[in-house]
């Protein structure tokens, strides 16, 4: 009993504890100003300065990095493959980012309307997200075999708490002041909910969008790379290559795997300036 | 709205909050109030007297522990889900995603059956309110592109345009500089003038509580109560140019005159 109590106290998290809180900067704004050398300068010297030191390690240490070169080649060679897989690892990340979303949204508005339901779900849901699932991935690959299931479960669960935390706070975040101008002309649960509770919730919600939609390629390689059968994914691509000792095909998958999670990135930041317009413009006047 | 009727009708309420480990703090004993319908009344009283808990009794959004609290002659609860009650918090409580014209028109859309059972007499339109705020150039715009002044004016346009029998404000202009003050004052008599509410106004500004109010009630705290009301006999439309005149600095004399007698009543 007590411990459950305890359990429930961990439920109620600062905002900061779990994702950046939903105030936050754009990460560019709209415009050409990216064009100056000032924006675009700093990360080319960057990016070279790491080529360097890659090419040097690569150089020194070859059993450890493949020299850029053959990491190009084994992309141009082999481009369909790792195309289709990484089609496949897309899929499988999007789906399971999908089904985690709805999932906890609709876990969100339950607890955040139904404090008993909160009493119940919230707890379990702080457990599941201290559970490793990298420890869970291998357990669901013998229950669902090699297909998609575990793939999708595994990405879901990935995505799963950030939203459910979040979305929950957001929903109960309304100002008491508001909600007693539209208690007193009778608005509905329903009624409060759609108008206020949920667009309320939306920059809480995208805060945690961002961190999941990278996170969910990561769900979606864990399971890969826990279900040896598979046959498709850069996860597998990843597993097979090493045990071929073929370091150029390891990091040229890497390499497509951080693409794939930039892209997600730059989407969700897309989503979200058009859907957060409004949170938006309240910083551009500091108000 | 029935001439000459009671708009308001409080009776021996009490409202107690239960202290944990201390004795109940008695925000409210024993508070007899009667609003006349079309009246302006404002409360003014130190810090804690209980006038919010008040205001919250009358909007329905709590429920007195004794006595009994009507709206037109019914419970608050009834007058809320027939629309019959506007609120004007402290803080303006506009939606931040919506424009000022969507912030503004957002209660209407909400509990329908109400809104069409009111089939509201023919007046002012939304837009027409805006603009007799002065909000016409901000009506499409968000309420963080707002000044605070305005994003209050929204916040009493949305209450009058319920075309509430009853206006319940608490403290709306308190966050405002003193000539925002009292040009809000201003538009919010015209507007009370045109559209004919029962107003009950909580105010810290002993001037404020004058200039608007046919009646003033002072209140003392612990416990909360009620210990003076004065009627005040001037002329309206009450301009600016009424601020300076001796009528109304014996008023604003006579409030701070009773105000003084609740805060000692506080001391003692
Ligand atoms: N929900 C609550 N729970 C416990 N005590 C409360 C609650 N609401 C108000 N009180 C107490 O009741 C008393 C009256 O509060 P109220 O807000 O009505 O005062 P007020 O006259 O509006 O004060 P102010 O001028 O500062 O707004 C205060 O002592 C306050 O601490
Ligand atoms: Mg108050």
């Amino acid at each position: 009993m007590n411990a459950a109590e305890d359990v429930l106290t961990v439920t109620e998290p600062e905002p900061e504890l779990i994702v950046a809180p939903p105030v936050r900067r754009p990460m560019w704004r709209p415009g050409l100003g990216f064009l100056h050398p000032r924006m675009w300068l700093p990360l080319v010297l960057m990016l070279a300065v790491l080529a360097t030191l890659w090419t040097w390690g690569a150089h020194s240490m070859p059993y450890l990095l493949p020299p850029l070169g053959d990491i190009g080649d084994t992309l141009r060679e082999d481009a369909d493959y790792y195309v289709n897989n990484a089609w496949v690892t897309l899929k499988e990340a999007l789906m399971g980012l999908g089904l985690g979303l709805v999932a906890a949204f609709v876990l969100a508005v339950i607890t955040s309307e139904f404090p008993l339901a909160r009493r119940a779900i919230m707890p379990v849901a702080v457990i599941l997200n201290v559970t490793p699932l990298v420890a869970i991935a291998p357990a669901l690959v013998v229950a669902f075999g090699f297909g998609a299931a575990p793939k999708l479960i595994v990405t879901g669960l990935i995505c799963f708490f950030p939203i459910l935390i979040n979305t929950s706070m957001g929903l109960r975040a309304v100002p008491q002041p508001v909600l007693q101008v539209y208690r007193t002309v009778n608005a509905s649960r329903l009624e409060t909910l759609w108008y206020i509770r949920i667009p309320m919730a939306m920059p809480y919600l995208f805060a945690a969008l961002r961190i999941v939609f990278p996170l969910s390629v990561v769900g979606a390689v864990v399971a890969e790379l826990s279900a040896a059968g598979s046959s498709e994914g850069l996860g597998t691509a990843i597993s097979l290559a090493s045990s071929m000792n073929r370091l150029a095909a390891v990091y040229a998958s890497i390499a497509i795997l951080a693409l794939l999670g930039s892209v997600l990135l730059l989407l969700v930041t897309a989503l979200e300036r058009r859907v957060l317009h409004w949170h938006e413009s309240r910083q551009g006047n500091g108000g | 709205m029935p001439g000459g009727s009671v708009s308001i009708s409080v009776r021996g309420a009490r409202r107690v909050y239960p202290v944990k480990g201390g004795t109940d703090l008695i925000a409210l004993d024993d508070v007899d109030l009667t609003v006349p319908a079309g009246s302006f009344v404002s409360v003014i009283g130190p810090s804690g007297c209980g006038k919010s808990t008040l205001l919250r009794l009358v909007a329905g959004l709590e429920d007195a522990d004794r006595g009994d609290v009507r709206v037109c002659g019914v419970r608050p609860a009834e007058a809320a889900a027939a629309k019959m009650l506007g609120l004007v918090p402290q803080a303006p409580a506009l939606l931040p995603w919506l424009t000022v014209l969507k912030n503004v028109t957002l209660p209407l859309r909400v509990n329908r059956a109400a809104s069409r059972r009111r089939a509201s007499a023919p007046g002012p339109s939304m837009e027409e309110l805006l603009r007799k705020a002065g909000l016409q150039d901000a009506m499409h715009k968000l309420p963080s592109q707002l000044s605070g002044g305005m994003q209050q004016r929204t916040a009493i346009v949305r209450a009058f345009g319920l075309r509430p029998d009853v206006l319940l404000m608490d403290e709306p202009f308190s966050a405002l500089d003193e000539f925002t003050r009292e040009s809000l004052q201003e538009q919010l008599l015209d507007l009370w003038d045109e559209l004919k509410a029962t107003v009950l106004f909580v105010t810290h500004s002993v001037s404020e509580a004058v200039r608007l109010s046919d009646k003033i009630v002072v209140m003392a705290p612990r416990p909360g109560r009620i210990t003076d009301i004065i009627d005040v006999h001037l002329p309206r439309p009450r301009g600016a140019e009424l601020l300076k005149t001796p009528e109304f600095h014996h008023y604003e004399d006579l409030v701070r005159d009773r105000l003084r007698g609740a805060f000692q009543a506080n001391a003692a």
